[in-house]
């Protein structure tokens, strides 16, 4: 049996492996195929041979450092034992259990900005570039099999991870307007391509004050989404409505910026979508990856998508339809509404918007959280993200501001002044289906953003900070078992994968890679 | 959103990258070289300076007994316009041993040309011959496809040559195709003993602690680990205790008798296919 179970175990991660759809489904814990782990983008490992009782010997294996690179926000893809590393225009191909560097790709176009990581497909690593391009690599040797030029003009990439569906590969872009692309993951063939901002006469053209949605621009699209195979549905998060911090030309909800949007995964057709905060004049971008979770809801086996928005609120939405079931803060300092109506819209305090002399809000605009990775652990049923309590301080531009083509006018990322405003992280852990507050822990010295977290079924929580100190988490209680100081302000979230048996975490720190594990077995 | 304020810088580097990169755009004046570019005076220009100059320069350019190297990587040049190369070869340059020579101005102006063609890669200075045959030779008879890339189509274990003519010089092309000692570096200097594993394509068969062998070419090593691309055009990780053997071959999987498979018109063809090989940077 022992023989027969090694063979299995060696045809496992036999050469020729090359992940299919239904492996992309699976979600199989020795990788780590997608940006968020997984099409539910629960960010949570099944691996569990690191547990809280022996997560105190944790040990570095070892360590790449990806050149010329900072402050690096991706997240490595991990497909059969082969780690792939980005930033901007570049991928590296590594040995995931000695860190060596079997490949690297870079594009003639010098990167700049934030790559959030790559997509792999069968025997492809997909890549978005600076200048559009989307790009499918040989994974095996780094060689390009094709590349195709995101149309538009001044169409850009903004970095997030594609998405790989059933042979379509998803990619968030913006050009004034925000867009969710696909395209043949075998020849790079565009497909269909989903436009935030609604055509004059298109529904929803309404909710913007005379009519042209596009006059003004927004809804940008850069953070990787999720994905139900069964529903077919590509869930997808948008940004903010232009000018960010001045409403008053652009009256109205400004559908569909600040929301979520579920669109069919073979057409592009918009089949629902929810509005989080509609007519947003603080830049709360509701890119937040959306986890899907099935859960009992009040009794009821329920398809739920769950996600913290920038604004402050929870939500649980029904993922079929959209429909808002429950939304509580998951902040204390929230001061823009007190609260939510029965449809999840949320109830606007008087006097809260920006002005040009600057005006407190809370959260900040930076956001009661942001695009740092929330996680989802199914034994304990409780949903973690990185809070940032604190307000700012908003302004607009000018009083009498006219549309233009820029984008942002007035700010929001200055800090309140006062004591109690400042801005402070926490790892929090919220029931998922009730949004309780179940522990909290404070991130000294960590204050904006924040990387993102990791759940394991060893029963952890990986959570890094500003400070550069990777944390394991008790995932039920929220107290510490061990760290590390990585010695680089930490702007990644950490993954898991194993090979050939053995469970490894990665953490991206500043330009490294840090992988660790069990000690050897002598 | 996050990533506004960087997007300009962006489109700035980019847009340097590609001034830099255009070689389209380097003569800001007109060039007044009749030759320019002509793959037959550099042809010419090669015999004329190898007959006319390597009393002190070294043969095709490369360092000589009293002349410094005319095409050596890493070198800065003093003289980078066909003009000012066309001046020295005719005037000398005052206060070193060149000498002003009695080549006419024509043979000065090839000369030139491919002193120039040494200092660019292949493609700015392609061979002559039928680039349409030369790709036929590249897929069929010539059977290179099987182990290179170009745009996406062919074999994994060489490696990829869709930028070839943009990397390398056509000498150095030339090079790989005749000659053993060819494992080189991108600007086609000669083997360079501290290449990253990844860019030597060393030939290696390993045995594994079963008895099981595996050849490919070498991707990455250390003293405890090995990474590979197999003859089965997979990628195979090893730490070095799962190892009983590994065999680095002594001889590169290229073949180096093309201009004996080939018949002249045929090798000729298909250095005018591969010295054609290039990625705009502009796009």
């Amino acid at each position: 049996m022992k023989k027969l179970l090694l063979s299995f175990l060696l045809c496992a991660a036999a050469p020729g492996f090359s992940q299919s759809y239904l492996d992309l489904v699976k979600a199989d814990p020795n990788n780590w195929f997608s940006y968020s782990g997984s099409y539910g983008a629960q960010r949570h490992s099944a691996l569990k041979q690191i547990h809280a009782g022996n997560v105190d010997s944790l040990t570095v294996k070892w360590i790449y450092h990806v050149p010329r690179a900072q402050e690096l926000e991706g997240v490595p893809i991990v497909s059969n034992g082969v780690m792939y590393v980005t930033q901007p225009n570049e991928v590296e191909a590594l040995d995931a259990r000695s860190g060596r560097l079997i490949w690297r790709y870079q594009n003639a176009t010098p990167g700049a900005g934030h790559n959030r990581g790559v997509a792999v497909y069968e025997r492809k690593v997909y890549l978005g570039t600076t200048d559009a391009f989307l790009i499918a690599l040989d994974a095996r040797t780094g060689s390009v099999i094709w590349e195709t030029k995101m149309a538009g003009a001044s169409m850009r990439y903004l970095g997030g991870a594609p998405l790989v569906l059933n042979n379509k590969v998803i990619v968030g872009l913006y050009s004034s307007s925000g867009f969710v692309d696909a395209y043949d993951a075998e020849t790079g063939k565009p497909l269909w391509r989903w436009s935030a901002l609604p055509k004059p006469g298109e529904p929803g053209s309404e909710t913007w004050a005379g009519g042209d949605a596009g006059k003004f621009g927004g809804g940008p699209t850069w953070l990787t989404g999720s994905y139900d195979p069964e529903l077919n549905l590509i869930y997808w998060g948008t940004g903010q409505a232009n000018p960010d911090f001045i409403g008053d030309k652009r009256l109205g909800d400004n559908l569909y910026t600040e929301c979520v949007v579920a669109l069919d995964a073979d057409t592009g057709k918009l089949k629902w979508y929810f509005q989080f905060t509609p007519h947003d004049v603080h830049d709360w971008d509701a890119v937040e990856v959306p986890i899907l979770v099935d859960a009992q809801f009040q009794g009821q086996p329920r398809k739920l998508m769950v996600q913290a928005n920038r604004n402050g609120y929870y939500y649980v939405l029904d993922r079929t339809n959209g429909k808002f079931l429950y939304g509580t803060p998951f902040v204390k300092l929230l001061t823009w509404s007190s609260g939510l109506t029965a449809e999840g819209r949320p109830i606007l305090v008087p006097g809260k918007e920006p002005t040009v002399q600057g005006n407190l809000v809370c959260p900040a605009t930076a956001g009661a959280t942001n695009w740092p990775s929330p996680a989802y652990n199914p034994d304990t049923h409780y949903f973690y993200a990185v809070v940032t309590e604190g307000c700012s301080i908003n302004f607009r531009g000018s009083d009498n501001f006219q549309p233009t083509s820029v984008s942002s006018n007035g700010t929001g990322y200055v800090e309140s002044p006062e004591e109690e405003k400042r801005w402070q992280n926490y790892v929090r852990a919220l029931d998922v289906t009730t949004g309780k507050l179940m522990w909290e822990y404070k991130q000294i010295g960590s204050n904006h953003y924040g990387p993102g977290l990791l759940s394991t079924a060893g029963g952890l929580l990986f959570a890094g900070d500003n400070q550069g100190v990777l944390t394991a988490l008790d995932a039920r209680a929220g107290h510490p078992l061990w760290h590390f100081s990585s010695g680089e302000k930490i702007t990644a979230s950490p993954m898991a994968y194993s090979v050939l048996g053995n469970e490894y975490i990665t953490l991206i720190s500043g330009p490294n890679v840090i992988t660790f594990g069990l000690p050897d077995r002598k | 959103m996050r990533n506004t304020t960087v997007v300009p810088f962006a489109l700035l580097l980019a847009s340097v990258a590609v001034q830099a990169q255009d070689r389209q755009a380097r003569a800001a004046s007109p060039n007044p070289n009749p030759f320019a570019g002509n793959p037959q005076a550099v042809t010419e220009g090669q015999e004329l300076y190898n007959r006319t100059c390597t009393g002190c320069h070294g043969y095709d350019g490369t360092p000589g007994e009293q002349g410094p190297a005319l095409g050596a990587s890493g070198r800065r040049y003093l003289r980078i316009s066909d003009q000012e190369i066309f001046d020295a070869i005719r005037k000398g340059i005052a206060g070193t041993m060149m000498p002003g020579t009695g080549l006419a101005e024509t043979d000065a102006w090839k000369v030139a040309t491919y002193i120039r063609s040494l200092r660019g890669t292949a493609i700015d200075a392609p061979a002559q011959g039928n680039v349409a045959h030369g790709e036929q030779i590249f897929w069929g008879k010539g059977a290179c496809g099987d182990c290179h890339m170009i745009r996406g189509r062919g074999g994994l274990l060489g490696p990829d040559l869709t930028n070839l003519a943009g990397r390398r010089k056509l000498y150095s092309i030339r090079d790989a195709l005749t000659k053993t000692e060819h494992r080189v570096a991108t600007d086609g200097g000669r083997h360079e003993l501290s290449l990253a594993p990844l860019n030597t394509y060393q030939a290696i068969r390993v045995v594994m602690r079963d008895g099981k062998t595996l050849s490919g070419v070498l991707m990455n090593e250390d003293s405890f680990s090995l990474q590979m691309l197999g003859s089965d055009n997979e990628l195979h990780m090893f730490a070095r205790d799962e190892l009983r053997q590994v065999v680095y071959e002594p001889k590169s999987l290229m073949p180096t008798d093309y201009d004996k498979r080939l018949t002249p018109e045929e090798f000729q063809d298909l250095l005018a296919f591969l010295s054609r090989l290039g990625v705009s940077r502009s796009r």
